[in-house]
């Protein structure tokens, strides 16, 4: 017990940056990945939610094609087939795991962000639009500076709950052999027989670690939706 | 047919298609009703019930599923030293029939595994069906009690019904990633569809055919389920939302 006790304390560094001399790994892996992806994810998922609700239907039919197959497919199978067909140098190009998790990442969240922000865009009010009218915008403008911000803030909820998902998700990466919070329990335990005893302990420690950043990000998606929903009907008052 | 989609690896693919349909369906159906229990007990039960159904259900939600599989798959059987371990969880005359019956060679893991995502899911669907239940009006529950309905009636006649119409959009969305997270189960050496499609390419080196055929599969499949979901959502009592 002790003893256990001693090699999860000496290596809970591991798990958390990841192993000295390299590059880092663990949990601060695992949230770049996330906060990579997700953002990444955000410039892509704009138009194609923006493409859903276009007037041209190619554009609309080929958005809706994109958003369906990254939703439709195993995170774990987009990551090999980004990795083993397009990163495999028939392109010209060689991805190394961490490009292909990246890539692989960002069209992940892209598409289920799309999701989001299309509901936001279909529920925007009519008036929102008419006022920046009125002020003599033009469409770029209002999409930018009115349209953007506002679905931003309306879906934060949403949104973060989208964080929470694909930071959980992260731990598929595995697939390509990327250094985050998974792999490091899995470099760290090794093929060691002698690892056996410690298993349970860095699968446990490895599931705190995840548990207490999912969690306090869903503890702050609640308070946002508590603030949200007191501004909401302040915003639907003020309307004219 | 082509020269890369041998009899051998159709052979490959259909089961583990089979397999993960045969996941899908058990942790479907486990996950269900352990979530509803769940989310049921994190309502109706006394405050000690109340605490460890919370409990229950922000660990498994919080928890990557991938975690939960490797832990119960891989980690659990390691608390044995090795002898003990053969013995209790790979070679015994239990796991021997169910080998024999299933044909898979490590019958532990596909338990373990499922299990995992079973926990995962369930954690999810009690959430759900939790926030369904909400939607249900206070006046609903009142006039429950002032009828004179007691516990089990109140759950059968009221939180059930409502409680899974109303969710029922967010549980179909659940199922559906439940269904795609079967492909982790690969990862603890289950022979399901993705293992069999990864296992193909290392023997045929054909990484794009097997690789896209199995999206095309995968589409299909979604979509197919979608469409059940789809059904099953119009088949459902309105219970109290027609009141």
């Amino acid at each position: 017990m002790l003893d256990q006790l001693q090699f999860l304390i000496e290596n809970l560094p591991h798990l958390i940056i990841g192993f000295p001399g390299q590059r880092p790994g663990g949990l601060v892996m695992s949230i770049i990945l996330t906060i990579v992806g997700l953002g990444l994810g955000f410039f892509l998922a704009v138009p194609l939610a923006l493409g859903q609700l276009a007037s041209i239907a190619p554009v609309r039919w080929i958005s809706r094609l994109l958003v369906d197959l990254f939703r439709g497919i195993p995170l774990i199978l987009l990551l090999v087939l980004v990795f083993q067909v397009i990163g495999s140098g028939r392109f010209g190009f060689v991805l190394e795991p961490r490009g292909a998790a990246i890539i692989s990442l960002t069209l992940y969240s892209a598409a289920y962000q799309a999701e989001i922000l299309r509901a936001g865009f279909t529920a925007l009010p009519q008036q929102l639009d008419e006022i920046g009218r009125m002020f003599g915008t033009s469409r770029w403008q209002r999409l930018w500076h009115i349209h953007i911000p506002t679905v931003f803030r309306t879906m934060r909820p949403a949104l973060t709950g989208q964080t929470i998902s694909l930071f959980k998700d992260t731990s598929v990466v595995i697939v390509v052999g990327m250094s985050e919070l998974m792999m490091s329990a899995r470099i760290l335990l090794g093929n060691d027989v002698n690892n056996a005893p410690y298993w349970v302990g860095v699968y446990l420690t490895v599931g705190v670690l995840y548990f207490l950043a999912a969690y306090a990000l869903s503890k702050y998606a609640q308070s946002i939706e508590q603030t949200n929903q007191i501004l909401g009907r302040q915003t639907i008052n003020t309307l004219p | 047919m082509d020269s890369w989609l041998t009899a051998d690896m159709i052979e490959l693919l259909r089961s583990g298609l089979i397999l993960t349909l045969l996941v899908t369906v058990i942790t479907t159906i486990g996950a269900m009703v352990m979530g509803i229990a769940a989310g049921t007990a994190s309502m109706l039960g006394g405050r000690f019930v109340q605490r460890i159904a919370r409990i229950f259900i922000e660990i498994h939600r919080n928890i990557p599923a991938l975690v939960l599989v490797i832990f119960w798959a891989f980690a659990v059987p390691n608390v044995f030293p090795q002898q003990v371990r053969q013995q209790l969880f790979f070679n015994n005359t239990f796991w021997d029939a169910l080998s024999n019956g299933t044909g898979l060679a490590l019958p532990y893991y596909f338990l373990a595994g499922t299990f995992g995502l079973m926990l995962n899911t369930s954690g999810y669907l009690a959430e759900i069906f939790r926030s369904g239940v909400n939607t249900v009006p206070a006046e609903q529950f009142e006039s429950a009690r002032t009828l004179g309905a007691n516990r089990r009636v109140v759950f059968w006649q009221l939180m059930l019904p409502s409680g899974l119409t109303a969710a029922f959009p967010a549980i179909s969305t659940r199922l559906i990633h439940n269904f795609k997270n079967c492909a982790l189960l690969s990862l603890v050496a289950v022979p399901v569809f993705f293992h069999g499609i990864q296992t193909a390419i290392s023997k045929t080196f054909r990484a794009t055919e097997f690789l896209l055929l199995a999206t095309l599969v995968y589409l299909i499949l979604t979509a197919l389920i979608a469409a059940l979901l789809r059904y099953v959502e119009t088949r459902l009592p309105m219970g109290g939302h027609h009141a």
